[in-house]
């Protein structure tokens, strides 16, 4: 009769510690997933370099190892992600190739992640123009394109989608005769 | 016997080299304009609907390649306020006039089919706007690589021909 009562206490412990180890995972994937890779333009910061993305007090840090590079947010002029450009031209570069040895890349092309893109324009203090890549997580680009733009980043993303549907929209307005 | 065969030997290599000479004498040299500086314009695609991770890629590695390999003392960015003061500058206009994009995976998978292909038409002009050279370039990525490859292969010739049409005062070839 104890063994039984021990049985149960111990299998309504596991569980109970079950249900808490799932609430901390699942309140751990809620958060976002910064990692990314900055494929190209960042300066002081080799290609392909894999770090993490964060917006915080005005700039983007670009943390890789035990490096960083930051960018002033209001210098950015354009911030473009790949669902953007997806809406605008219909492709994006959007599979990751993988290096793999002894030619079994081709195999395993088949497998490759899916990533988004997150595209920077900005000009430094000279006024030169320069422009980052960073390859990021399937969505999310978005939630860091959101930060820029409330930390006062400007996206041409809302104009050219407004002059592309102005014409559109234009006949409707006109009244019929 | 031996003599006979050095002295075969050596006549064979001073015709070699006394035909050759002139073969080289008669290569037309091209000749190249003094430039000592390039301003990159940033790529413009205005008929052509271009990614923009595209643009911004062929941007980046022109810049890259034309420090690198086109034999600039300088190299300015879009905007950049200091190419106002540069002596002999050149200014690089590109427009996209074409543009294929094509899968890796069908690259990987096929070998044959799948490539990725941007054509843009080159113009480089002088402070006051006269065109100085144009051509159109093409870049390619036809077996290995993701699509943005064709952005480096199309940095890579442009660069070239800039270093092979422009001489800076510093760096003669």
């Amino acid at each position: 009769m104890k063994r039984r009562k021990f049985l149960v206490s111990f299998a309504m412990a596991a569980a109970l510690a079950g249900f808490a180890t799932c609430g901390a995972n699942a309140q751990q994937s809620s958060k976002p997933d910064n990692k990314a890779i900055a494929l190209t333009g960042l300066p002081g910061v080799k290609d392909d370099a894999k770090g993490k993305v964060t917006v915080e007090n005005g700039k983007l840090h670009f943390v890789y190892g035990k490096k960083s590079s930051d960018i002033s947010v209001a210098s950015i002029e354009d911030v473009v992600t790949g669902e953007d450009s997806q809406a605008a031209v219909g492709k994006t570069v959007s599979n990751l190739s993988m290096v793999a040895p002894y030619g079994s890349g081709r195999f395993l092309a088949l497998f490759r992640t899916k990533f988004d893109t997150l595209t920077l324009r900005y000009r430094d203090e000279n006024g030169a123009l320069h422009g980052v890549i960073f390859a990021l997580s399937t969505a999310g680009a978005e939630p860091i394109k959101k930060e820029l733009l409330a930390q006062g980043a400007h996206t041409t993303v809302g104009e050219a989608q407004a002059a592309a549907a102005a014409p559109a929209n234009a006949p409707s307005k006109e009244p019929k005769q | 016997m031996k003599r006979y065969a050095n002295a075969i030997l050596s006549l064979a290599i001073l015709s070699v080299a006394f035909v050759a000479r002139p073969l080289c004498a008669g290569e037309p040299q091209p000749v190249k304009a003094k430039a000592s500086a390039i301003q990159v314009e940033m790529i413009r695609s205005d008929e052509i609907k271009l990614p923009a991770e595209f643009q911004i890629s062929l941007y980046e590695n022109l810049v890259r390649q034309l420090e690198k390999q086109g034999g600039f003392e300088h190299v300015y960015r879009d905007g950049d306020r200091r190419a106002k003061d540069a002596p002999d500058l050149v200014i690089l206009h590109s427009t996209v006039r074409g543009f294929k994009e094509g899968s890796e995976r069908t690259r990987r998978v096929t070998t044959v089919a799948g490539a990725t292909s941007i054509t843009i038409h080159c113009e480089f002009k002088n402070p006051d706007g006269k065109v100085v050279l144009e051509q159109d370039v093409n870049g390619k990525v036809r077996f290995f690589g993701g699509n943005l490859r064709a952005t480096y292969d199309f940095a890579k010739k442009t660069a070239r021909m800039a270093h092979d049409n422009f001489n800076s005062s510093e760096h003669k070839s």
